[in-house]
């Protein structure tokens, strides 16, 4: 694919550039797990070899409880945000008004974090007064905590925050399929479900599980809104945020920190080889294909 | 449903019939499929366009001890704009804006490269790389920034070793130095998968033309690529800009006394339970990333970053 005339140390110098700066943003990554194998912790001036930090996580039972909870939180969201990312994918390919369903569900990205939770925040309190008034006004205590800052609220916030991603990654990957393949399905008497799940699902479903493992991992660490619209100290990054403010993270965290990026490496570097296998495969096959053609 | 039970039969559900089920309720299926499809306008319209209109309301309610209660005040706008947080404010747009100047610089050629020199089956691998640090939480990453840059951390040793300098440099944290070099560290891979996408705007043929007619780099980059790529150049700066104000992390580990952003005066006022002036912070945030999207697409037309998904 090299066709220009540049010389091949060029070539070579900007793959050096690109790989330097990504080893530069994983610069903390790595210095955090470097740490998390001291056996005197962070900011000793000796530095001796541990796993003992690794078998020390899962005896913090703060920390465990809270992995559990934001896993939960993790794993609805994910359940919510793919179905959703999906249908909004699908309709911007049907609407009549692309424009304004891409620009509705692209804006959470401009929007920051703070800022976001912070008017959500105020929308809860507000819709809970709201609600809780009207129940007082029929006489019924049911509505109360409908909208109380809770798990409810904390999913909305994360919805909002991966939608735009799992709405790209898939459209990107629907990108490659042509509607005329639903037609002929259709016209061969299959449903419109059987004609998505049998035929159109099967060729984006790579879009659909690496949007489910990238919101897996962004509302594992996501903090801001969590904080905000949970409250408390009963997730993942909310408990390393309250060792912080306190006494300093403690050793187990830098382990936990370092196995939560272990895992998350795992993944997307699972993603990035399963993706290169499988479109080294196609590739094999489209050539195996039209290699009649050249021959002929 | 089996796969063997196609039949011609199943389409009487009218077109809108989503499954097999609703073969026998018709109008339950088209009504279903209707209302599925509009979820999650409605959603993003109800959880996060609302909010954020309604802010603009709430931003002049009157502040009570715990709470507010509507009102037309703008107490909550004076507050801000005649004490020292407008000029907080304004300094991170100073700081924000170099470091949307840095990472452009660092991150977009790389977003060039990739487009043109790598094959394509492995393009989208090596902008892949580029969400590996999303693996590790923000908080965690932004966290362990301290002890490379405080001042017995590991860049003042390696300059100290190297003899670059003789005394640790004490200027790189805990200033708004720090909170630039944090918000680079965070929000490169954004300018990288911007420009990635912006870079499908010009195509490799262009590159060809352009090395035929003996075209230098910096002049190819001016004239050729910057005008065909420059509405995902402005999507990816202008998504740094806004999170450098909005996010109020960075300022908060990284950054001294001096650095306070948007985001960090909201959630202040917030923990202060001062509701109308997070507001207003919030109405201020939106109404300077509304008018930097009407400039922006005035200039350069936004809607084309849009062709390479459609």
């Amino acid at each position: 694919m090299n066709d220009d005339y540049s010389s091949k140390w060029g070539y070579r110098l900007k793959w050096l550039y690109t790989l330097l700066v990504v080893t530069t943003l994983m610069l903390p990554v790595f210095f955090v797990m470097y740490i998390s194998f001291n056996e005197n912790g962070f900011g000793a001036r000796d530095y001796d070899f541990t796993f003992e930090w690794y078998g020390l996580i899962f005896s913090d039972l703060l920390m465990m409880e809270a992995i559990t909870s934001t896993l939960n939180l993790s794993a609805i969201t994910v359940i919510f945000v793919v179905p959703m990312g999906l249908i909004t994918a699908k309709l911007y390919k049907i609407t009549q008004y692309p424009l304004a369903v891409i620009s509705l569900m692209l804006s959470p990205l401009f929007v920051p974090s703070d800022i976001l939770g912070a008017a959500l925040l105020v929308f809860f309190k507000n819709l809970n007064g709201a609600f809780t008034l009207f129940g007082e006004w029929v006489g019924v205590s049911w509505f109360d905590t409908w909208f109380d800052l809770g798990y409810f609220s904390a999913i909305v916030g994360l919805i909002i925050y991966t939608l735009p991603y799992v709405f790209v990654v898939i459209l990107i990957t629907m990108g490659r399929y042509r509607k005329e393949q639903t037609e002929a399905a259709r016209s061969c008497g299959a449903t419109a479900w059987q004609a998505f799940w049998h035929v159109e699902f099967p060729q984006i479903k790579t879009g659909v599980f690496s949007s489910c493992a990238f919101t897996l991992i962004l509302c594992f660490n996501e903090y801001t809104r969590t904080s905000l619209l949970k409250g408390g100290f009963d997730t993942f990054t909310t408990v390393l945020v309250s060792q912080m403010l306190n006494e300093g993270m403690s050793e187990q965290s830098y382990a936990m920190s370092s196995l939560v990026s272990y895992i998350a490496i795992a993944i997307i570097g699972s993603v990035i080889i399963f993706t290169l296998v499988r479109s080294e495969r196609l590739e094999r096959i489209a050539r195996a294909k039209a290699e009649p053609l050249m021959a002929s | 449903m089996n796969k063997h039970t196609y039949t011609l039969g199943t389409r009487r559900g009218g077109s809108n019939s989503t499954s097999p089920f609703f073969v026998a309720y018709p109008r339950l299926g088209s009504f279903i499929s209707k209302w599925v499809f509009a979820f999650p306008v409605i959603f993003m319209g109800l959880f996060f366009a609302l909010p954020l209109a309604l802010t603009f309301v709430w931003s002049v309610f009157e502040r009570t001890m715990f709470w507010m209660k509507p009102a037309f005040t703008l107490f909550a706008y004076e507050n801000f704009f005649t004490s020292a947080r407008v000029d907080n404010f304004l300094a991170s747009m100073g700081h924000s804006s170099i470091s949307v100047l840095i990472a452009f610089i660092i991150g977009f050629p790389i977003a060039v490269f990739v487009r043109r020199r790598v094959p394509q089956v492995a393009q989208h691998r090596v902008i892949l790389l580029f969400i590996l640090p999303f693996a590790v939480s923000e908080i965690i990453r932004i966290f362990a920034l301290r002890p490379f840059l405080q001042r017995n951390g590991l860049v003042n040793d390696v300059l100290l070793k190297i003899g670059v300098i003789n005394e640790p440099i004490t200027a790189i944290l805990f200033t708004p130095t720090g909170v630039i070099i944090g918000e680079v560290m965070s929000f490169l891979p954004f300018i990288v998968f911007s420009g990635f996408l912006a870079m499908e705007a010009v195509p490799k043929y262009v590159f060809e033309i352009c090395e035929d007619l003996g075209a230098g780099p910096i002049h190819v980059f001016i004239d050729v690529i910057m005008p065909l790529a420059a509405p995902g150049i402005f999507a990816g700066s202008l998504f740094i800009f806004v999170n450098g104000l909005g996010v109020a992390l960075l300022p908060n580990i990284l950054g001294g006394p001096g650095a306070v952003n948007a985001g960090l005066i909201a959630t202040q006022a917030i923990s202060a339970l001062d509701f109308p002036l997070a507001m207003a912070v919030s109405a201020i945030m939106m109404a300077t990333l509304l008018g930097l999207l009407y400039i922006g697409h005035r200039l350069f037309n936004l809607t084309r970053i849009l062709t390479p998904l459609s």
